[in-house]
């Protein structure tokens, strides 16, 4: 049962199409997930289409609406006169090629993964885990990402993550395991948004290790007083 | 956590209007949509030109009116006409795949031009942080498959939302057309208009409550 989902406005943003790719990756994986969310998002693409269905029409003169016509079914043609079996057979060798050099990781935490969240795995076929602290381990994705930093953070069973404030804005997803902190347990499907400021400490639970997949702003690179990379997920407080 | 506690609440309402939704349904006359729905089907099963050439004069002049809308960026002729050709053409390839119990025909045909606009805005680098391992259709999903969902009744929710969008006040209504039909981030409406985030959310918030009765009524 999920219990934490991202908030209307969100969705609304994914519904529109004008929140930034990488939340609306974390959104798509949970939407995948949340029959909820689902549902809501059939009504925030509703408003879409009513909108859609109500906007101001704009004419072209009749014969330009014509020629527009022409023009696409002129490449439509075009696209269904192409040899379709040469482009499936192309299609096809590239999918093989692809699944032959993706291994889906055997670790039975990938196995039940939503569909958005296996299209990220087949894209970065060698997760590159790193040691962030005791239990804590992360895995970045290959993406271009200025603005925000993807990653996989996999916690290992009764681990304490050390407590953290988070510098930018940080949404996680629990994808396998559960782990909790002081306001409660979260368990795979569940959304979580930390703002810039928020401390928490979460522990995974006893018996499971826990993966999450998660999205921090602004990954700017900040450089620990041991002169390494420090991620914004574990800066540490001075204690 | 106590918007969390309310979402929840409000999901299990949810469940509940799904059948009483469905009831009303079946004594609800045939809408508007459901012709554009039948053309769509006809598309798709029997790749039918007539057919899609009506869907074609009655939707690329909503298109471009819908693009038109947008505050500046972009609103020149040529991208309107380009996203028609783009749209269409997608409409074409993907009407086998369409299923009317899922989505309200003008919906299903937003859904692929909100993501036809994510693409286009991808290409001209405005989302930077699109990585190739992905495309627009695996995070924006039109697919309609494998939703493990209760679908309300498309055409008759569709027919109260658009009646429930021309009921809201203004200052509502203001904010959903820009979030949709320019495309815009609550934060990059919060700039334009000169008002407070919290209040762009609360806004939003404040009419999804009021569709979201409408639909249930």
């Amino acid at each position: 049962m999920i219990h934490h989902h991202p908030d209307n406005n969100m969705l609304l943003e994914y519904a529109s199409g004008s929140l930034n790719w990488a939340h609306s990756l974390v959104v798509a994986a949970h939407v995948q997930l949340c029959p909820k969310c689902a549902s809501q998002l059939q009504m925030l693409n509703g408003i879409g289409g009513s909108l859609l269905a109500a906007s101001q029409p704009v004419m072209s003169g009749g014969p330009q609406q014509a020629d527009a016509f022409d023009k696409l079914m002129q490449r439509i043609d075009e696209d269904e006169a192409a040899p379709l079996e040469e482009e499936a057979a192309a299609a096809e060798s590239a999918r093989t090629l692809a699944r032959a050099s993706y291994k889906t990781p055997k670790d039975p935490m990938f196995s039940s993964v939503p569909p958005v969240v296996k299209k990220v795995l087949e894209g970065n076929p060698l997760l590159k885990w790193r040691r962030l602290s005791k239990g804590l381990k992360e895995a970045r994705l290959k993406t271009d990402q200025r603005q925000h930093e993807v990653a996989f953070h996999r916690i290992s069973p009764g681990s304490k993550v050390a407590e953290h404030d988070h510098r930018g804005k940080e949404i996680t997803m629990v994808l396998y395991g559960s782990f909790s902190d002081a306001d409660g347990v979260y368990t795979p499907g569940d959304f979580l948004v930390r703002e810039p400021g928020e401390v928490h400490r979460p522990t995974a639970t006893q018996d499971q290790e826990c993966l999450c997949l998660s999205v921090v702003e602004a990954p700017v690179a900040l450089t620990g007083f041991m002169g390494k990379l420090v991620n914004p997920f574990l800066s540490f407080r001075p204690q | 956590m106590r918007a969390d506690a309310q979402n929840t609440y409000n999901g299990r309402n949810g469940m509940k209007h799904v059948h009483s939704e469905s009831m009303i349904v079946q004594a609800s006359e045939k809408t508007r949509d459901d012709e554009w729905s039948n053309l769509l089907l006809k598309v798709g099963r029997h790749r039918d030109r007539q057919a899609f050439e009506r869907l074609f004069s009655h939707f690329a002049p909503l298109i471009k009116g819908f693009q038109f809308s947008r505050g500046g960026q972009s609103s020149a002729p040529e991208a309107a006409d380009e996203l028609v050709q783009e749209v269409m053409f997608k409409v074409w390839r993907k009407a086998p795949s369409f299923n009317p119990e899922k989505a309200a025909a003008s919906t299903w045909i937003f859904t692929i031009m909100r993501n036809c606009r994510i693409d286009a805005m991808r290409r001209r680098g405005r989302q930077p942080e699109a990585d190739d391992s992905l495309n627009v259709e695996d995070i924006w999903d039109d697919s309609q498959d494998d939703q493990p969902l209760v679908y309300l009744q498309q055409s008759r929710s569709q027919t109260a939302v658009a009646s429930g969008i021309e009921s809201l006040p203004p200052e509502q209504s203001h904010v959903i057309e820009k979030a949709y039909m320019e495309g815009k981030s609550h934060s990059e409406i919060s700039e334009e208009l000169g008002l407070p985030l919290g209040t762009v959310k609360s806004r939003v918030r404040l009419a999804l409550k009021k569709l979201q009765s409408t639909i249930v009524r």
